[in-house]
């Protein structure tokens, strides 16, 4: 990092927060009181025709919300969501029509309402997320689910009523203000619960996931597992939409589980401003209520416009309406670096639960036989050997092409490699993805710094803590306990002085030593390092340097580091492996290594390193 | 009793028309409007046949007024698009029942739409005069059907292939209420009067590869085959597929209507049909009607249909139990409803029972011209238990 | 008899509809949404030849240039500025979509449209009487593939394509202008959505919403591919049988939803699907 000025004083970002959280808490009163205001205050106001109109609007709404979710911020592109609400709703008429009515069955269908959706959620998830699937995949996926649905709607004959619906069933015994009111309670509630959670710790954790998958597999955490958990909870959220639309409209049909319906939500969410929660709101009631009050006048032309503003809208404005309102308070809120920024604390050690005694200094942390790598016919690694004992620091050195990264790879993704052993810490990683690795005691930072984009710093060092310090699904904690090495890194290189500042805004250097911090905040026992200080000035090196000592040498963890700069490595390093040409040529001390023929005649004969 | 004849109607209409047009209001017609609303597939699957549904309300009501009104009242048609689906036709009866308060709803809709409409009707308390053929069953003190249901329209189709020496059938559908309804019914009266269903094989709605379907039904050695699938693409992509796949059984079709077997072209010669209404019925009052919308919308005509024409009347007949109730209050139009009979292009029709009207029906043939040749016809075909709890 | 050429020809069809989806997914690496509507295009292309009179095999080379000029003008005001945001390219393709929907219902009605079959009629066949349009599109997925094929090895665009779908980065980095080269496909695959409109006419029938149907079925059947024509032609042959016997056996309403299903399940527990064929 250069000696530019800091951004600004540890205690001038304290007012700052107060600033910040301020507006965050009137905009949840706010919105909340608002929504419960048109709750209640509706039916004296409107006409019946709004109050129907409005009723479905907010039931939608809650839908939008549960799309923003999965997609503004998880960043899984869903059309799904309808069917979801459709199986909801359907339950709930099938009951009434084919059981009876009655409040505890009304309570039964609640149940099979959110239930059913739900186990269907973790099944669809279980289809779409799995190591290796990609986002494509698995919004094809939420293509298929409406269509398998309604399809089986239609086939369903009397029971679901085909391609009628069912109809004439008793749901709750509420007037039309009354499903105004509930449908209006439970959209502000929803749409509060949504607000606060996306803010909470665990809620930045699906912004993190829609960042960079990759990260979050290698911080310990499994993407997959928590959107499949998402996609499970979402689909109950939907379910529960489902209920009371089924009781409200007193009708279900075909179309409402149809993948139509479910990208009309998508458009909602879009046009109303993702990743906002309140956008689609206001985009699923406004959008739905104009519809119902224009189309009458201009049926083909609305769809057309509608779908012309969508295209324009992804294009120029991704972030939809809401972007423009947003982006003209933020103009206004001052220093964008200057955020939240909660006081540093040091973490008592993690742990460690199931590892290895660390004492037991002679056991290999790793070991590696005959392991091999090839695509296709192109041997990338062949007959690698390789073992680290805690408190080494081994440098991986070779030149460009020698498989220095894909070792990497296959050392910290169990299904990477196509022959031979690893084991960490005496367990094989046969099979094992990143993130059960990570849990192993295994840290890996990557050549290209790999961070969280749209996070602040302390949200990023936070995820790292998620495997560790569970995040509440409500709140931000009020402090940020890192382990002490992580915190020395921070001041080190002047990060902790940064913490509110958005990670968008750091520099090349600084984001490689915030990589690092994070990697660090994992507490592993083996770090895999490649290339830490490419595009470092000297001084961030010096500094990387020293805490790659002490992490090694004070605190018993081993390192591999992939490096090109041959006085940093003989500077720091207790070993150098020489991997060329997918073998691995060379293992001793620094001195044999650095003073061999072989690694002269690679370097001279290889190209620059 | 009352008996409302339209073609005199029409008769005195066509003389006067420009009259009409020209002096307006000039009739004796005191106080608001009757308002008519008109829930129907502006756009979606049934905005093909839409627009013809609106033009045949649109003559009637302007027949209706041009006589002056209904007790001095004129009647106003408000027309609201229902999308063709339930999400649309909550939106499109809200809008009518709620904010344009009309005194009647009188439309051709899918049965999705009309179910997810009913519980509005309900609240609502208006009398809803629903004017498309569909699988049947469909109950409620504010609903009055005047179209047919499978009890009318399968039995001169399975008597005429009888008659011609086919006993072995092969039924083929859409996956949705109305094709399932039909040949669930066509199976019934086939083992009824002696014949053997050899297949029954469905669709899913939206489906067109019948592929699968037809190869087995060649294999299957029935005599005959009898269709129900959804209108549109379902339709015309069966028909050319079994033509392409040498198919040249007899083969009755019960969702085709007049104009798409004349689009259909050659594929679609020798086909069934079997309504309650074809543009070739020989009756003054059918002349009378073809003329009268031929003269009042000239170029932009949508060819009158089965669904178009039970609007027409349709109008009449709440006009005609108005004038019985002496009042638009509902409780008395409904009970007027199934007392009044209309005479219009199809004869006459009182929906007196169970909601529903017991209908004349044509079996007709494509000819290779596309034209449809009325074979036979059957009067006053019963429409069953419809609804015997009401 | 029968089974065997239902199976091969429904095959045939699903190759003919995916392959435009599988060249645009290959070097793009973006699933085109809007194929569906370029299908239907196709097909209307089909509607006018018929309306003016016009050889129907005249509206094959039509749909193809017709589709490949809108897919021009979608790379370039649509598509092009979404590259480094794969799923809002997603969505644009499918809102415009509903464009092209809502502009061919504006324009032609939501009827149903006719037009004339290329080959009418059966032909006995090994003992069978079968549709001898079916057995034409057998022959036309032949020379997609076989096209395909040739334009793959033998051509510099299908060299400079092949580059780009195995590592566009080094493709660059060698001097390709990787830009034509996914102008190109993207034509070239928009072109073939439009032929497919086309060839599915005198089999399907003709609205604004007939590419939809087809959609999901393709893109599975993409995803199951990879990035490879022997891939989808393996998917298309093992998933196209599976839908006819279904269909066949079991019943026709599942059947409709076989070839995704079945797709979806190969890639959870084959997550390569059929790439490395």
């Amino acid at each position: 990092m250069s000696d530019a000025p800091a951004l600004s004083e540890t205690s001038a970002s304290r007012p700052s927060r107060r600033r910040r959280a301020a507006p965050r808490l009137a905009l949840l009163a706010g919105t909340g009181t608002a929504l419960l205001a048109l709750a209640l205050l509706g039916p004296e106001v409107f006409d019946r025709f709004t109050i129907n109109v409005l009723t479905r609007s907010m039931i939608y709404a809650m839908l939008a919300i549960t799309v923003d979710l999965l997609w503004g911020f998880a960043g899984v592109l869903t059309f799904g969501q309808a069917a979801f609400f459709g199986v909801g709703a359907y339950a709930t008429a099938m009951i009434l029509t084919h059981v009876g009515s009655s409040p505890a069955l009304l309570a039964l269908a609640l149940v099979a309402a959110v239930l059913i959706p739900a186990a269907m959620g973790w099944l669809v998830g279980w289809m779409s997320f799995y190591h290796g699937s990609t986002a494509f995949y698995a919004t094809v996926i939420s293509l298929l689910v409406p269509i398998v649905v309604t399809q089986l709607i239609y086939a369903g004959g009397a029971t679901t009523g085909s391609s009628s619906g069912l109809v004439g069933y008793w749901g709750m015994d509420l007037s039309l203000d009354g499903y105004f009111r509930l449908a209006g309670v439970c959209l502000a509630a929803m749409t509060v619960a949504a607000l606060v959670f996306v803010k909470s710790d665990a809620g930045r954790v699906l912004t993190a996931i829609r960042d960079n998958e990759l990260r979050c597999a290698y911080l310990g955490l499994s993407p997959q597992r928590i959107k499949i958990r998402l996609t499970a909870a979402l689909g109950a959220a939907a379910g529960f939409a489902g209920w009371l639309y089924a009781n409200a409209s007193g009708v279900v049909a075909p179309e409402i589980s149809s993948f139509v319906f479910g990208t009309e939500l998508v458009v909602w969410t879009a046009l109303g401003g993702r990743a906002t929660v309140l956008g689609p709101v206001l985009g699923a009631l406004g959008i739905d209520w104009l519809s119902a009050s224009l189309s009458g006048e201009m049926p083909f032309l609305w769809q057309l416009v509608i779908g012309a503003l969508f295209v324009a809208m992804i294009i120029v404005l991704p972030n939809g309406l809401a972007a423009l309102v947003t982006r003209g308070f933020g103009r206004r809120g001052g220093d964008p670096a200057m955020g939240a920024a909660p006081p540093l604390v040091e973490a008592p050690p993690a742990a460690e639960p199931g590892a290895a005694p660390l004492s037991d200094l002679s056991a290999p942390l790793l070991a590696v036989r005959d392991l091999s790598k090839s695509y296709g016919a192109h041997k990338v690694l062949q007959g690698i050997d390789l073992e680290i004992r805690p408190g080494e620091l081994v440098s991986l050195v070779g030149p460009n092409g020698a498989g220095k990264t894909t070792l990497m790879r296959c050392l910290t993704d169990g299904d990477a490699r196509s022959g031979g052993e690893a084991e960490i810490a005496g367990r094989s990683i046969d099979g094992l993805t990143p993130d059960r690795i990570v849990a192993l005691g295994v840290g890996r930072k990557f050549q290209v710094a790999s961070v969280f984009e749209s996070l602040t710093v302390a949200e990023c060092l936070r995820m790292a803590r998620v495997s560790i310090d569970r995040p509440s699904p409500w709140a931000s904690a009020e402090t940020l306990a890192l382990p002490a090495a992580a915190i020395e890194i921070l001041r080190l290189t002047g990060l902790d002085r940064m913490l509110g500042a958005p990670v968008s805004l750091l520099s090349h250097g600084q984001k490689q030593s915030l990589e690092l911090a994070m990697v660090v905040c994992l507490e592993p026992r083996l770090i895999l390092l490649d290339e830490p200080t490419a595009g470092l000035t000297k001084t961030e090196r010096a500094t990387i340097g020293a805490v790659l000592r002490k992490l090694t040498a004070e605190l018993g963890c081993a390192a591999i580091l992939v490096e090109h700069d041959l006085d940093f490595v003989r500077d720091i390093s207790s070993r150098i492996v020489v991997l060329h040409q997918g073998r691995l040529v060379l293992d001793g001390t620094v001195e044999a290594v650095v003073n061999s023929d072989t690694v002269r005649e690679i370097y001279s004969g290889g190209g620059h390193a | 009793m009352t008996k409302t004849r339209i073609f005199p109607a029409l008769a005195a209409s066509a003389l006067s028309m420009g009259l009409a047009l020209a002096s307006g209001a000039a009739f004796a017609q005191s106080g608001d409007p009757i308002r008519i609303g008109v829930p129907v597939g502006l756009s979606g699957a049934n905005s093909v046949v839409a627009p013809s549904v609106v033009q045949a309300a649109e003559l009637a009501v302007e027949q209706i007024n041009a006589k002056g009104g209904v007790l001095g009242r004129p009647l106003e048609l408000v027309v609201a698009d229902d999308a063709s689906g339930a999400a649309g036709a909550q939106k499109a009866f809200d809008s009518l029942i709620f904010k344009e308060e009309v005194d009647v709803l009188i439309s051709m809709e899918t049965s999705a739409a009309r179910n997810a409409g009913l519980p509005a009707v309900q609240r609502g308390r208006v009398p809803y005069i629903y004017t498309s053929f569909y699988e049947g069953r469909s109950c409620s003190p504010y609903l009055f059907v005047n179209a047919w249901v499978p009890e009318q329209q399968v039995p001169p189709v399975v008597d005429y292939l009888m008659a011609e020496g086919a006993t072995k059938y092969y039924l083929i559908g859409s996956d949705y209420a109305f094709g399932r309804g039909m040949l669930e019914f066509a199976a019934k009266y086939i083992a009824e009067t002696g014949g053997e269903v050899v297949g029954d094989d469905y669709l899913p709605m939206d489906g067109t590869d019948w592929t699968a379907i037809i190869s087995n039904l060649k294999s299957s050695g029935a005599e005959a085959l009898i269709t129900s699938t959804a209108g549109g693409a379902p339709n015309v992509t069966l028909t050319k597929q079994l033509r392409g796949a040498g198919v040249s059984l007899p083969y009755a079709n019960l969702a085709v209507d007049e104009g798409t077997a004349a689009a259909m072209g050659a594929d679609a010669e020798g086909i069934l049909i079997s309504a309650s209404y074809v543009t070739g019925i020989e009756s003054e009052a059918n002349a009378a009607f073809l003329d009268a919308m031929k003269a009042k919308f000239g170029e932009e005509l949508r060819t009158p249909n089965d669904l178009s024409v039970p609007q027409y009347e349709a109008v009449f007949a709440y006009a005609a139990a108005v004038e019985k109730a002496g009042d638009t209050d509902t409780r008395a139009v409904l009970a007027a409803l199934p007392e009044v009979t209309v005479t219009g292009p199809r004869g006459d029709i009182t929906m007196s029972r169970q909601n529903h009207a017991p209908l004349t029906m044509y079996l007709g043939q494509v000819q290779a011209d596309g034209s449809v040749k009325v074979v036979s016809s059957f009067e006053n075909v019963d429409p069953g238990e419809q609804c015997p709890n009401l | 008899m029968t089974l065997a050429l239902d199976m091969i020809t429904t095959a045939a069809i699903l190759f003919i509809v995916a392959s435009g989806l599988l060249a645009i997914f290959g070097v793009l690496k973006i699933i085109n949404f809007a194929h569906g509507a370029w299908l239907t295009v196709g097909g209307y292309c089909a509607v006018v030849c018929a309306q003016a009179g016009i050889t129907p095999w005249l509206s094959l080379p039509l749909a193809f240039v017709v589709g490949a000029a809108l897919g021009g003008l979608t790379e370039r005001f649509i598509v092009r500025p979404l590259y480094d945001r794969p799923l809002d390219a997603i969505l644009a393709t499918w809102g415009l979509g509903i464009v092209v929907g809502q502009l061919i219902t504006l324009g032609f009605g939501r009827d149903v449209q006719f037009t004339e079959s290329l080959l009418p009629g059966a032909v006995s066949f090994a003992g069978v009487d079968y549709s001898l349009y079916r057995l034409f599109t057998l022959a036309a997925a032949l020379v997609i593939g076989g096209g395909f094929a040739l334009l793959l090895d033998g051509t510099r665009l299908g060299l400079s394509a092949r580059a780009v779908i195995m590592n566009e980065h080094l493709a660059r980095a060698l001097g390709l202008d990787t830009a034509k080269v996914r102008a190109a496909t993207f034509m070239l695959g928009a072109g073939l959505a439009g032929l497919a409109g086309a060839l599915l006419s005198p089999l399907t029938s003709v609205d604004p919403t007939m590419g939809v149907g087809w959609l999901v079925g393709a893109f599975m059947l993409v995803m199951a591919a990879g990035s490879s024509f022997a891939g989808l032609a393996v998917a298309c042959l093992l998933f196209g049988s599976a839908q006819v016997i279904v269909s066949t056996f079991v019943s026709p309403i599942l059947g409709g939803i076989t070839v995704a299903v079945l797709s979806a399940l190969v890639l959870r527990i084959r997550p390569k699907g059929f790439s490395n064929v």
